[in-house]
C-alpha cells in the first residue's frame, strides 16, 4: 500500500521507500519550539470575543492558518479548497468566539473541529449559510461528562495528547494516522494491506482503544 | 477516530452523531481524537495562505449572516411515549411508518446532503424477533426505544452497536415494550424499492 511519507508532502525520495512503517512526525517536540505557548492563543481569542480585537484575530491567523492549511492539503484537499476552507474556518471562529471556553477546548482544538466540519459540509454541498449553523450539532451538546473540565489540564501545553501519540506502538500509529492522514475505507485498507477486512477493523478499534486510555492517562 | 478525523461517510457519521448525543463518555473520547487531531494539525510544517487571505478574511468578518436555508422538517412520524426526535435528524426527512411483515415497520431516513445514504428506522413490537441474520456489509445501529438481545448482549436505549459479515445474530426485542433502532447500511442503495428490498430480505419475508 501507499503512505503519505509523514515528513514531507511529496510522494518518498528514491531509497527512501524501504517498506517500513511511516511514523508520525511528532515525536521530538513542535517544528518550532520558540513559538508561544497555547495559553497565549487561548487568550488571544478571548480577546476576540470580549473585544472583536481585529489585531488579536490576525495573530491568530497567522500562528494557526498556515499549519491548518498544510493539514487539510496534507489529508486530500487542493490548496484552492484549503484557502477557502482556512477563510471560512476562521470566519466562523470569529462569529463563534464568544462560546470559547479555554477550560473546555484549546483554540488549537476548536479551529480543528471547526475546519474538519467545514470540509465535511463542503463535500456534502452544503451552502455556506447553512453551514455556519450546522456545523457539528454534537459540538453543540453541553458537556457534562465527568473530568470534562480538566480534559485539557494535562494537555495544556499539548503535551499530553503528544505524549500519548509517541507511548503508541509504531503499528498503531500507523492506523493512527490511516485514520487521520488517509481517506481510506475499511476496504480499502484491508485491499491494499492484503490482510483480512475483520482483521483490519481489530486492529483499528485497538489502537483507538490504546489512544483513548493514553489520553486518559494524561488528564486524570 | 474516522468521526474526529471528519472521513464516516453521511451514514455512520449520522448514526454516531446520534450517539454522541445521548453519550458522555464517547463525546470525551471523540474529544480526545480531537486534540490529537489538533495535534497533528500544529505539527504540520505549513503551508503559506493565498497572499490575501488575511485581509479578504477580515472584510467578511463584519458581513451580515444570511438567513438560514436549512430546511426546517416538521412532518415526522409518531413515535411513542415521551420519545423524541434526536438533534441528529432535524434536517432529515422521516417517511411515514411502513409495515415490514408482523409487528416489524420500518421507516427511511432521507439525509437532504446525501440521497444516496442508507439510513432507516426499525419499529419492532414488543417480544418479536428478527430471524437469524448476518450482514453483507457494515451496519451501525443505534436504539432509541426499548430494547432488545440478540445473543451477544443486551442493548437498550443510548446504546450502539456495529455489525458486519462476521456477525450472525437474532435480535429479540424485550416483551416489555416495543424497540425502535436507527441504523445506517453500507453500499449504495438509491432506489426505495431496493431498501425494502433488502430489509424484506433481512426481516425473511
Amino acid at each position: 500500500m501507499t503512505l503519505l511519507p509523514v515528513d514531507g508532502f511529496a510522494a518518498p525520495a528514491p531509497g527512501r521507500d524501504d517498506g517500513r512503517a511511516p511514523r508520525l512526525r511528532l515525536v521530538t517536540g513542535s517544528p518550532d519550539a520558540a513559538s508561544p505557548p497555547l495559553e497565549h492563543f487561548d487568550a488571544l481569542l478571548l480577546a476576540v470575543a470580549r473585544d472583536e480585537d481585529r489585531a488579536a484575530f490576525a495573530q491568530l491567523f497567522d500562528h494557526f492558518a498556515p499549519r491548518l492549511k498544510g493539514w487539510l492539503v496534507r489529508t486530500g484537499s487542493t490548496p484552492e479548497l484549503a484557502d477557502d476552507l482556512v477563510q471560512d474556518a476562521f470566519v466562523l471562529l470569529w462569529r463563534k468566539a464568544a462560546q470559547f471556553d479555554p477550560a473546555r477546548a484549546r483554540v488549537s482544538a476548536w479551529l480543528f473541529t471547526i475546519a474538519r466540519n467545514l470540509r465535511v459540509d463542503r463535500h456534502r454541498g452544503w451552502s455556506e449559510t447553512w453551514l455556519s449553523l450546522d456545523a457539528g450539532a454534537a459540538d453543540m451538546v453541553p458537556d457534562d461528562a465527568p473530568g470534562a473540565d480538566a480534559r485539557l489540564a494535562a494537555a495544556r501545553s499539548g503535551a499530553g495528547v503528544r505524549s500519548a501519540l509517541t507511548q503508541l506502538s509504531s503499528d498503531h500509529r500507523t492506523l493512527v494516522q490511516l485514520a487521520f492522514y488517509e481517506d481510506k475505507s475499511h476496504s480499502d485498507i484491508a485491499r491494499e494491506t492484503g490482510l483480512p477486512l475483520g482483521t483490519v477493523k481489530t486492529r483499528l478499534r485497538a489502537a483507538a482503544t490504546r489512544l483513548r486510555q493514553l489520553l486518559e492517562e494524561y488528564r486524570s | 477516530m474516522a468521526h474526529a478525523a471528519g472521513t464516516l461517510a453521511s451514514g455512520p457519521r449520522l448514526l454516531v452523531a446520534t450517539h454522541l448525543e445521548g453519550c458522555a463518555a464517547c463525546r470525551a473520547a471523540l474529544r480526545g481524537f480531537e486534540d490529537v487531531g489538533a495535534q497533528l494539525m500544529l505539527d504540520e510544517a505549513g503551508l503559506a495562505p493565498a497572499p490575501d487571505a488575511l485581509a479578504a478574511t477580515l472584510e467578511r468578518l463584519d458581513a451580515p449572516l444570511a438567513p438560514p436555508v436549512a430546511p426546517v422538517v416538521t412532518r415526522r412520524p409518531p413515535l411513542p411515549g415521551t420519545l423524541e426526535w434526536p438533534r441528529s435528524l432535524r434536517h432529515c426527512r422521516i417517511s411515514r411508518w411502513r409495515p415490514l411483515g408482523p409487528g416489524m415497520r420500518w421507516s427511511r431516513v432521507g439525509l437532504p446532503f446525501d440521497r444516496s445514504a442508507n439510513v432507516f428506522l426499525l419499529r419492532i413490537a414488543a417480544g418479536s424477533c428478527l430471524p437469524p441474520h448476518t450482514h453483507r456489509g457494515e451496519e451501525l445501529t443505534q436504539v432509541l426505544f426499548g430494547a432488545f438481545d440478540d445473543g451477544r448482549a443486551v442493548f437498550g436505549p443510548g446504546d450502539f452497536d456495529a455489525t458486519d459479515s462476521t456477525i450472525r445474530h437474532q435480535p429479540v426485542v424485550q416483551a416489555s415494550s416495543e424497540c425502535i433502532c436507527l441504523a445506517a447500511v453500507d453500499g449504495r442503495l438509491v432506489h426505495e424499492s431496493r431498501l425494502a428490498r433488502w430489509l424484506g430480505a433481512l426481516i425473511g419475508i
